[in-house]
């Protein structure tokens, strides 16, 4: 028996030196310019621990890792990364070519049969995907010509421009335009053994193998240890767990410039908490680096920590276009606010009539930036003009503009009367945190000398979508842009009425998702103007074009305060371990375009020790 | 009330019953012979070999009633109602007093908490944002000047991002009392803007420190407790309610209704509360106003609450239903509510208030728990619950401990309301 057992031990170690010793990063890696990053060469090894809230938290290490075909370097910049190269002829023709002798975790060779398998069998499969292939893939309506070359060669051609085609594949949630296709046949009614298949369903308790296909290839959301990966780390814990052990990739495709194989950190534990105590976790030095889950406000309690629990914490400013904005619903059901917000003029008032500067220093410790809601400085797209747009507080202004709006009588007590009589009290719907409350309180105290009334009713995010959609709210608080970091080859849609989600303007975003079955066509020219120029911004062909666009719908966005914002530039507590290195200490801390983590290439930290 | 006079009470009822009608006579007769009224020994001649007595006669008109007079005190006790009973009864009983006391004063600040608070509950100072509480001060520099407080000089501190207050002990700030500060609507009606103690222009003054929007917070304890405390009335109003109507019928009627009633109790009773009421707060539509929610809440928690009181108010019932009286009043036609509620009930009121007071501050915790697990009230109405949902966080524990204050007062309440229930409870039965 015991003899066996070491046996046993003995050919698990030879196995794993076996396999060891075969793991190495492509013939053609990608060798990272630390010099231009300022990192340091750092050495291999080690374990880190992170702190997440749930299960499903394991696709933020897909996204920390940012491993994409291609990706945003440190510039902004769509650069390869996992492709060797990328040819894009006029944002039309597109020819991928991958690294040679570049292999799936596994050790199986990653070719184009693994773009073929994921386009022939898996997007045009209608059993698969009823919905057929990704709106980014379609150009016009139509679907690419796909043009196998040689093993390491592939075309994806359209007759008109697709500029979404990149981004999507370099998305914080990438588009997957390729899959292990030796490992996901076993599980391909094409491919599988009917019995097999048949059998497999039966075990895993599925209704059929589509069901069975994705819940094994699942790339985004990394909960299948068998499934090959090109990532930087790869699961090998089997869900449900409360511990998710990550090991590097033996294949992984980036070496550091003395050659060494990336990443550095050859263990990731991710560790399941609940989301309240990750600051208190946090706060003792039970994570090596971690952000999500953390408030601005825990941050004097993180740095009171940060001597004994062996970290340290740095501040991020959040790449949100505002903090918080609050949404005029200019497609209100009832009359008078509809009519009331479609004004520009009472929009503008709103937003003259909110001291930011005290929102600042009340709750951003005045660390944040009184701006609209548009871009942020640090991107290529940002003007003082748009950044400033009625965001000054300006009283007087504000009650001209009111007056001239036909607000002009007033009640007793000093609030404004609609022009139809009623009290102009607006009832700020908001699902969101203490934060937001305490932003509405501040706000409901300026509006007072505007004599506009508002009123905070909190409520929770289901109920305030069905509530928006269905023009019931009359405003509600989102945050601001999430590209706030926009290049101008990102999707400006956020400036666009298209998704019955959006609070300003439901039914004109459901117009344009639902190719005008639902919802109302636009009235306002602006708005009309805006749509048009994100229609065309599809179709842009250069990168010049795109920025003009770009300019464009965010001049008409912030003149025109469809959104109000308050203050950008929020900070994001960051918890950095003393032992970890080539952590930036200044970054900036949004799931687009810098993925978190991702944008500062977690594999290139390393544990000094 | 003395020894003596306790058991000079006490004697003649005893004897009362344990002599017949005739040897009364003798003894009343022998009571008047002897003044003092003390009988000595087995016979009633006098013992042969002692001096003879002193002949005595009593030149009073012979009254045949003599010995049923009492003396003022024992006419207090013997016409006291039972209330008064109870109540000298609860008096011995000197911390339910002071309880009471306690409760008392709470309960007559909810009437002029805004008065009481030195601030609006919801003004905002944003110079003063989580300042730790602060003292106040008699003596300046050894010369008595009255209540004052130093003013305080803030810095930022980029560093912890904290805001940091050192007391600048150069500047007295005098305080004033009735005075004007900020303006307040009375009950939502009256406005007014009277305040007993205020500080000058602009200085600042938190006895108990400040939030994070710079908010007082010994005002918003103040004027907290408007909801907290009465929230408990309420409650164990809408549980009375059921509890003895429910209770009453089903001890009353006995047979099926008393089965049916029982078992719901039963499930009810086995049903682990926080998540029932966690269930039936989430039924409340969330477009109601925190008004609506408040009484929601109310209801939730009396709705809950009545299954044990309903148990009492039966098996009284059950044994006061086989009294004389009660059939007594079935023969004369009375109805079973007359009955129920004429009858039987006042048989154990004083039970039922004593356990009303001990479920109060269940109620009262129930509010705190669900407002504290952000499911019961909101803001902008505070009680007590809200105020410690908003210092739940690791943040107040470590850096703004004081915002944990409001956990007293709940800590007090729930003391002072289980004392009191004590002290009534034993009154409740004034001649045990």
């Amino acid at each position: 028996m015991k003899t066996l057992a070491t046996a046993l031990i003995g050919s698990i170690a030879l196995a794993y030196s076996f396999s060891a010793a075969h793991a190495e990063p492509p013939e053609e890696a990608r060798m990272l310019d630390f010099a231009s990053m300022e990192k340091i060469i750092g050495k291999k090894g080690g374990a880190i621990d992170i702190l997440m809230a749930k299960a499903k938290d394991v696709r933020q290490m897909t996204v920390y890792s940012n491993a994409r075909l291609v990706h945003y370097d440190q510039t902004f910049t769509l650069v390869p990364d996992i492709l060797a190269e990328v040819k894009n002829e006029g944002n039309k023709v597109f020819t991928l070519r991958l690294r040679r002798g570049h292999n799936w975790s596994d050790g199986t060779p990653f070719t184009t049969e693994d773009f073929r398998y994921w386009w022939e069998d898996v997007a045009n499969n209608e059993e698969l995907e009823p919905g057929g292939i990704p709106r980014e893939m379609m150009s016009d309506g139509k679907p690419p010509k796909v043009e196998i070359i040689d093993s390491h060669t592939i075309r994806y051609s359209w007759d008109s421009v697709n500029p979404l085609f990149l981004t999507a594949l370099a998305g914080a949630r990438p588009m997957y335009i390729y899959m292990p296709a030796h490992y996901m046949k076993q599980w391909h009614s094409k491919y599988a053994d009917a019995d097999t298949l048949a059998a497999k369903i039966e075990s895993e308790n599925v209704q059929n193998w589509t069901s069975l296909h994705k819940r094994f290839g699942r790339q985004y959301r990394p909960e299948n240890p068998d499934l090959p990966t090109l990532q930087p780390w790869m699961t090998t814990t089997k869900l449900p767990s409360e511990r998710i052990v990550f090991k590097a990739n033996p294949h992984f495709h980036r070496v550091d410039p003395n050659g060494t194989q990336l990443p550095y950190i050859q263990t990731v534990n991710m560790n399941i908490a609940s989301k309240d105590i990750i600051a208190a976790k946090a706060g003792t030095g039970e994570t090596a680096m971690q952000g999500r889950y953390l408030r601005f406000d825990n941050y004097a309690f993180l740095k009171q920590g940060a001597e004994t629990g062996g970290f340290d914490v740095y501040l991020w400013p959040t790449g949100k276009g505002s903090e918080m904005v609050l949404l005029p619903n200019l497609n209100a059901a009832d009359k008078g606010f509809r009519e009331a917000f479609q004004d520009v003029r009472v929009r503008r008032a709103l937003s003259l009539g909110i001291d930011r500067n005290e929102i600042n220093e009340t709750i951003f410790f005045g660390l944040g930036r009184p701006s609209a809601n548009s871009v942020l400085p640090s991107s290529p797209l940002f003007t003082d003009a748009h950044a400033n747009a009625w965001a000054e507080l300006d009283v007087g202004k504000a009650n001209t503009l009111l007056d001239e709006a036909g607000f002009d009588k007033k009640s007793a007590d000093g609030t404004r009367l609609m022009p139809d009589g009623r009290e102009f009290e607006i009832i700020v719907e908001t699902e969101g945190d203490s934060q937001d409350t305490d932003i509405l309180q501040l706000i409901a105290d300026h509006w007072k000398s505007i004599g506009v009334k508002l009123f905070i009713k909190p409520s929770q995010r289901d109920i305030l979508r069905g509530r928006v959609a269905n023009g019931e709210a009359v405003m509600t608080t989102w945050e601001g842009l999430n590209r706030g970091l926009a290049t101008p080859d990102m999707n400006p849609e956020e400036l666009a009425p298209v998704s019955p989600v959006q609070g300003q303007w439901p039914a004109w975003g459901a117009h344009y998702e639902t190719n005008g079955t639902s919802g109302e066509a636009i009235t306002l020219p602006d708005v009309k103007r805006i749509a048009e120029l994100y229609a065309s911004w599809k179709s842009a062909e250069t990168y010049q074009a795109q920025a003009a666009i770009w300019q464009e719908m965010l001049t008409l966005f912030t003149d025109n305060v469809y959104s109000i914002g308050t203050v950008s530039g929020g900070l994001q507590p960051i918890v950095v371990s003393n032992a970890l290195r080539n952590v930036p200490r200044e970054g900036i801390w949004s799931f687009e375009p810098t993925l978190y983590f991702g944008h500062y290439l977690p594999d290139t930290f390393w544990l000094d020790e | 009330m003395t020894a003596s006079d306790k058991t000079s009470a006490d004697a003649p009822l005893a004897m009362a019953e344990t002599i017949t009608a005739e040897e009364q006579v003798a003894l009343e007769r022998m009571k008047a012979a002897y003044a003092d009224g003390s009988i000595q020994g087995e016979s009633s001649l006098p013992p042969p070999d002692t001096e003879t007595l002193p002949h005595f006669v009593s030149e009073a008109p012979f009254d045949l009633r003599s010995v049923e007079k009492l003396t003022p005190e024992q006419e207090k006790i013997y016409f006291a109602s039972q209330l008064t009973l109870m109540w000298w009864k609860f008096r011995q009983h000197k911390v339910a007093v002071w309880s009471g006391v306690f409760l008392l004063i709470l309960y007559g600040s909810i009437f002029i908490s805004e008065f009481l608070s030195p601030w609006n509950y919801q003004t905002r100072h944003s110079q003063h944002i989580y300042m730790p509480p602060q003292g106040v001060h008699l003596f300046h520099e050894g010369e008595f000047i009255g209540p004052f407080v130093y003013d305080v000089k803030r810095k930022l501190n980029l560093e912890t991002m904290q805001r940091e207050y050192t007391v600048d002990e150069t500047k007295p700030l005098k305080l004033s009392f009735f005075c004007s500060g900020d303006p307040y609507n009375w009950f939502g009606l009256i406005p007014a803007n009277n305040h007993l103690v205020c500080a000058p222009k602009g200085a600042p003054f938190y006895l108990l420190g400040t939030d994070r929007l710079g908010r007082d917070l010994l005002s918003r304890i103040l004027q907290g407790a408007r909801i907290s405390l009465t929230i408990g009335l309420i409650g164990i109003s809408v549980s009375f309610l059921l509890g003895i109507v429910i209770g009453g019928a089903a001890g009353y009627y006995g047979g099926w209704v008393d089965m049916v009633v029982q078992r719901v109790i039963e499930v009810l009773q086995s049903i682990p509360t926080i998540p029932l009421w966690l269930t039936l707060s989430a039924i409340m539509p969330a477009s109601w106003s925190p008004i609506l929610i408040y009484f929601g809440i109310t209801i939730i928690l009396g709705l809950l609450d009545w299954t044990g009181l309903a148990r009492a108010v039966r098996s009284k019932l059950l044994s006061l239903r086989e009294e004389d009286y009660v059939l007594a009043a079935q023969l004369i036609g009375a109805n079973p509510a007359r009955i129920i509620g004429r009858h039987l009930i006042p048989g154990f009121m004083s039970h039922l208030i004593a356990s009303a007071t001990i479920t109060i501050p269940t109620m009262i915790l129930g509010e705190t728990a669900l407002s504290f697990l952000g499911l019961g009230l909101r803001e902008p109405i505070t009680s007590w619950g809200v105020l410690l949902n908003e210092a739940q966080s690791i943040n107040v524990v470590a850096v703004f401990p004081w915002l944990m204050l409001p956990v007293v007062p709940v800590i007090f309440v729930i003391i002072a309301f289980n004392f009191l229930g004590d002290g009534l409870r034993d009154a409740a039965d004034p001649y045990k």
